[in-house]
């Protein structure tokens, strides 16, 4: 019991209470979540076809990947390795696309945010292009670039670029004009003042249209893949659920969520606790 | 006559437009000024007379049509790091750490790493921030932020030094103590400085020459010299010193006559 009692303390000492607290009430939907999808393999409620048995969704795993001989072909992207090649070819969009796309929409987000003849001419088409959403655009891209790589990247790029900028921009006008002017008044150069008070002063606001385009961004591939493409999660899901595999369309759900939630978790989070955290201007419960 | 005039300003004047009426508004009205080496001036007026306005013209953020105003003989276009300007709110960059807050001017100015170090530390040590070195400024007082501010300006090493109200959001207390200190550095490192204040007792306690701008459009009313060596000028001594209640009370009665002015009109 003492052990016991030790072991809790010392994982309290390790993450917090607070913490602890906040992991265990979230997880608790979840576990309910998966109690309620094993009872119904064993009661029946709904069909195997339906609603597959967890088992089934695990062996998915390993049954789109039996004819892959390796991690080394895995990697290379075998024929083979069913599974992993959608997982690669999803994420090598989204990461082509944010490469593209983010430095775009932040560059003109500043220019924009900074002057005003730039913003209007470009603040109201943001609008307009904010305003559709990004799947709309899907029939027309597959007519442009018909069904493959290209419409989907296109889908993700035009969802990421607007967001960004639209984002950017209102960081960028909000940033108090007496730090524009010290840097000013020290000597500092045009690209002194975007680089050291815009870039850094509007990294709140592209925190919050980072994790808007991951998250429209993501939902527009899956449906892109859907439609226009001939590989990725979206598109396993797809050609899974006309072939009546839906362990493997459940399967496809939840890597889409496990990827989302780790991109945000190591890629978002991390990049929040080292700028706007650091530099105090994220408003904290004290 | 103008030898070692580091500020010259001669025949300004400056209308701009109201944001929302459109109406041309009269801000300032043929300002003549000098400042020397090592002088402290300080500029005192009702609010709204266009003191703001000037400082912001000789900092080179406002653009100016009527008149000359020269720096070092240099006419004044746009900023430039020979005028320093310590802001009212906190214009020092919150994602600076204090080191880098202090060392902006001559990071900017690509001063080779070494020398800027030791010269950040030595302003850090002047004004008092040691052991706050690595801190952002969220996690330092309002007084401490103001400090910072000072000392960045203080580091860059400008001609002139122009300080826009920057005491003004700072609690009695520590603006009392940032005064002294303000005095404390001024004798330690001999600057030229134009200091604009709305409140009377700190014009006649920090300034060489305290000058009162008559209501909008502003215009130099008087001039008043206030002369007390530097080294006497700390709180508990001024308050008994009959120069300094003195020219505080003549101030005081030129700026009330200025208000009254204003509510009759």
């Amino acid at each position: 019991m003492t052990a016991i009692n030790e072991f809790s303390v010392a994982i309290q000492r390790r993450f917090g209470r607070q913490k602890i607290r906040k992991f265990v009430l979230g997880s608790i939907p979840f576990i309910l979540l998966i109690v309620l999808w094993h009872m119904n393999s064993i009661f029946l409620v709904f069909e195997p076809v339906e609603i597959p048995p967890i088992a089934d969704v695990w062996g998915a795993i390993f049954w789109l990947q039996s004819d892959c001989p390796g991690v080394f072909a895995a990697i290379e992207g075998h024929n083979g390795c069913q599974l992993t090649n959608h997982v690669s070819s999803s994420v090598g969009r989204v990461i082509l696309a944010m490469v593209v796309g983010v430095p775009l929409g932040i560059g003109f987000g500043i220019l924009a945010g900074m002057n005003r003849v730039i913003s209007a001419y470009l603040e109201p088409i943001g609008v307009f292009m904010n305003s559709v959403s990004g799947i709309a655009w899907i029939p027309l891209a597959i007519v442009w670039f018909g069904v493959g790589w290209e419409t989907t990247l296109f889908i993700m790029l035009n969802t990421i670029f607007w967001l960004l900028f639209f984002n950017t921009m209102m960081g960028v006008r909000a940033v108090p004009k007496v730090l524009v002017q010290g840097v000013q008044t020290m000597g500092g150069s045009k690209l002194d003042v975007i680089l050291q008070v815009y870039l850094p002063g509007s990294m709140t606001s592209i925190i919050t249209g980072l994790r808007m385009s991951m998250g429209f961004g993501w939902r527009a591939l899956i449906a892109a893949e859907m439609i226009g493409g001939d590989s990725g999660l979206g598109f396993m899901i797809f050609v899974s659920a006309q072939e009546f595999k839906t362990e493997e369309v459940f399967l496809g759900v939840i890597l889409i969520s496990i990827i989302f939630l780790a991109t945000d978790r190591w890629l978002l989070v991390p990049l929040e606790k080292w700028t706007i955290e650091r530099w105090g201007l994220v408003w904290k419960p004290t | 006559m103008t030898g070692d005039a580091k500020l010259i300003v001669q025949g300004l004047s400056h209308h701009y437009p109201d944001e929302y009426t459109g109406e041309s508004v009269h801000a300032l009205q043929d300002i003549n000024l000098q400042i020397h080496d090592n002088e402290f001036v300080t500029i005192v007026g009702p609010s709204g007379c266009g003191k703001t306005t000037f400082l912001n013209i000789i900092a080179g953020l406002l653009p100016y049509r009527e008149g000359r105003a020269m720096v070092d003989g240099v006419e004044i276009k746009g900023p430039g790091p020979d005028r320093g300007v310590v802001f009212q709110e906190h214009a020092i960059l919150p994602w600076r750490t204090v080191n880098r807050n202090i060392g902006h001017g001559l990071e900017l100015r690509k001063v080779p790493k070494a020398e800027r170090e030791k010269r950040v530390q030595e302003y850090i040590d002047l004004v008092g921030l040691s052991g706050f070195e690595e801190r952002y400024p969220h996690e330092l007082s309002g007084g401490m932020k103001q400090r910072v501010a000072v000392a960045r300006t203080l580091c860059a090493d400008p001609v002139i030094m122009l300080m826009d109200e920057p005491f003004a959001a700072v609690d009695a207390q520590t603006r009392i103590t940032l005064q002294d200190e303000l005095n404390r550095v001024v004798m330690a490192t001999r600057r030229t400085i134009l200091f604009i204040t709305h409140s009377v007792e700190e014009a006649a306690f920090l300034g060489d020459r305290c000058i009162v701008f008559s209501r909008r459009p502003g215009q130099i009313k008087t001039e008043i010299k206030i002369d007390i060596p530097r080294e006497e000028r700390l709180w508990k001594d001024m308050v008994n010193n009959p120069k300094f209640t003195d020219a505080r009370d003549e101030i005081l009665s030129l700026v009330r006559s200025e208000v009254t002015n204003d509510d009759n009109s």
